[in-house]
């Protein structure tokens, strides 16, 4: 028996070396932490080298919503309120001429299950609530009362497919569903479509439809239609053949619905806005996840006719990309380094540039970014709406927090902001898809 | 039960069993034709670098890893139940690369879990070699225990 016993634990021993020795070679696990987030905003990021993991850094922040009466912080001489509370995960606010707001309610379509991680995933993003039900349609708001809160609501348009982006161009009022983009009748006032669209042009949707959202944004003189149409994949792990038209920003004729390819290796251009100054087309882009908790940073830039951001072979200019065979020498020479970096993992989903006069003159003529904030970085990012300031058309300094207070003090998340947009007096309006709720700051005493 | 069934003097008892018939070896060949199966499609990955292969191969490893679990517990059950299997040497050896093959199996699971060319090549293709040679290994011990050592359910 003592014979017995002392075999047992040798054995116990040698398995638990064993494990042991297999565990130090994942030494990576959850232990990777993120640098300082600031020098990883502007012109000239802070690259660190890749790393690749057995267990990628993963850190979510538990969703609790907000309880009654929280809102998010803003800075002295602002203040926010409830727009509207209790909508469908709410994702885009766009403010029609007369200055009614619209709310696109909207969640992406079922993922399919491809590999075993995608089953991992779902968990995930059932624990930070990313996986509510979207409205699948658009709430109109007007008339704000003196508690801040819009009194109409009405359904303007419902039954949509997992839309994002909307655009209104004379009495032609556009929405990008996650597979076209659909045309409907649209006159002044009016509080609801029920009239049935129109398809202008397919959309890449489906089956796999990995990042799902179709920004869209009408070009000034109201010719042209940009759709940004996001990756099907992290980095062509799905096969360059789910890529096709993906990782883009289509240029779509209104006329025709003809479209082209505008620029490309955008990973997932989640926002796209008019420079007011320069008139020039800018994007928000969401970049690569797994190579850790400071890569990739995702961006702001200007978006050049028949550009090249690298995506999947390359980021930020010539870095190589070591998850893709083959590589495309020639492709990656010609890749264009973003012109602002805003913060790896930030989620940057949501872009509206200030023009109104309502927040104090810092603010006047830069960009708003809603970041909806990080999930595979620890410590987190993102979570808040940062101001990025610009002059002469390019931004022209470091980033500043200006909507905080997402997260709680032990990093629950009450909130995450999507998109961003500034209403008929000059509020910004920030659509928060976690608390259901359209936030509006303005000026104290406004 | 066993008490019903005398044991042959050249015969060693497999505790773990249903009506007479061991579970082990019935359970065994399903993690091992799952890992040698993603050693086929990690090599095919690797010469045509077309994504199908490395799904195939991290659902090979990812089933293989839990029919193991049925497998070593069968196994466990054989080798703590009866003091005549623990004796045996290459019943020990049989433990120790069978711990290996799987610990170095959960690792490969975890790297081809990665997005693109490296979660096969060069770390995933490697484990899964070394898995295959060991299995080889963990199978001569593991019927050696029964043609040369007579680990069997007596009749």
């Amino acid at each position: 028996m003592n014979d017995l016993s002392m075999r047992v634990s040798r054995l116990s021993f040698v398995c638990a070396t064993i494990a042991t020795l297999g565990l130090a070679g994942c030494s990576e696990v959850g232990g990777d932490v993120g640098g300082d987030p600031n020098r990883q905003i502007g012109a000239d990021p802070f690259l660190p080298a890749p790393r690749e993991y057995l267990l990628p850094p993963m850190h979510i922040a538990k969703a609790i919503g907000w309880s009654k009466g929280e809102t998010p912080s803003v800075p002295p001489g602002m203040q926010v309120h409830a727009l509207a509370i209790g909508l469908e995960h709410p994702r885009f606010v766009y403010v029609l001429p007369n200055g009614d707001v619209l709310v696109v309610e909207s969640n992406g379509p079922k993922a399919p299950i491809n590999r075993p991680k995608d089953l991992i995933m779902g968990w995930v993003q059932n624990y930070a609530g990313t996986h509510a039900k979207g409205g699948n349609r658009i709430t109109l708001l007007r008339d704000i009362g003196p508690d801040g809160v819009a009194k109409t609501r009405t359904v303007f348009l419902d039954h949509l497919n997992s839309p994002y982006g909307v655009a209104l161009v004379g009495h032609d009022f556009y929405v990008a569903n996650t597979d076209a983009l659909i045309r409907y009748p649209y006159e002044d006032g009016q509080t609801s479509i029920t009239a049935p669209g129109t398809k202008l042009t397919d959309l890449p949707g489906g089956p796999i439809d990995h990042h799902w959202t179709k920004s869209l944004v009408a070009s000034p003189d109201g010719s042209k239609l940009y759709v940004g149409v996001g990756s099907n994949s992290n980095i062509a792990e799905n096969g360059m053949v789910a890529e096709y038209e993906r990782a883009a920003i289509w240029e779509v004729d209104r006329a025709t619905g003809a479209h082209r390819i505008f620029a490309s290796g955008v990973r997932n251009p989640t926002g796209l806005q008019f420079e007011p100054q320069s008139g020039k087309l800018w994007a928000i882009a969401n970049e690569r996840d797994e190579l850790g908790p400071d890569l990739v940073p995702d961006y702001l830039t200007s978006v050049r006719d028949g550009g090249f951001y690298g995506w999947p072979y390359s980021y930020y200019g010539q870095h190589l990309d070591p998850r893709v065979m083959p590589q495309r020498p020639e492709l990656v020479a010609s890749a264009i380094v973003p012109d602002y970096a805003l913060s790896s993992h930030v989620a940057p989903l949501g872009v509206t540039f200030y023009t109104g006069n309502n927040l104090p003159a810092p603010y006047h003529g830069g960009a708003f970014v809603g970041e909806h904030g990080s999930w595979d970085r620890n410590p987190l990012n993102g979570y808040k709406v940062v101001f990025v300031p610009f002059s002469d058309g390019r931004p022209s300094g470091p980033a500043q927090d200006v909507v905080t207070g997402f997260l709680d003090s032990e990093n629950r998340a009450r909130g995450r902001p999507v998109g961003v947009a500034v209403d008929a007096a000059g509020g910004l309006l920030i659509a928060d898809d976690l608390g259901d709720t359209v936030w509006r700051v303005t000026s104290t005493g406004s | 039960m066993s008490n019903d069934n005398p044991q042959s003097m050249a015969s060693v008892q497999s505790p773990a069993r249903v009506h007479l018939h061991p579970i082990h070896p019935m359970l065994a060949p399903f993690p091992i034709v799952c890992f040698v199966g993603a050693f086929v499609t990690d090599l095919v990955y690797w010469h045509t670098a077309a994504v199908q292969w490395e799904t195939f191969s991290v659902w090979l490893l990812s089933v293989g890893m839990v029919m193991a679990g049925f497998a070593v517990l069968a196994g466990f059950i054989d080798f703590v139940g009866n003091r005549q299997i623990h004796a045996l040497r290459p019943a020990w050896l049989h433990v120790l690369g069978n711990v290996i093959a799987l610990v170095l199996s959960l690792i490969n699971a975890f790297v081809h879990s990665r997005d693109g060319y490296t979660a096969v090549i060069p770390t995933g293709l490697i484990l899964s070699t070394l898995v295959v040679l060991i299995l080889m290994f963990n199978a001569w011990t593991g019927w050696s225990m029964i043609y040369r050592h007579d680990v069997r359910v007596s009749v």
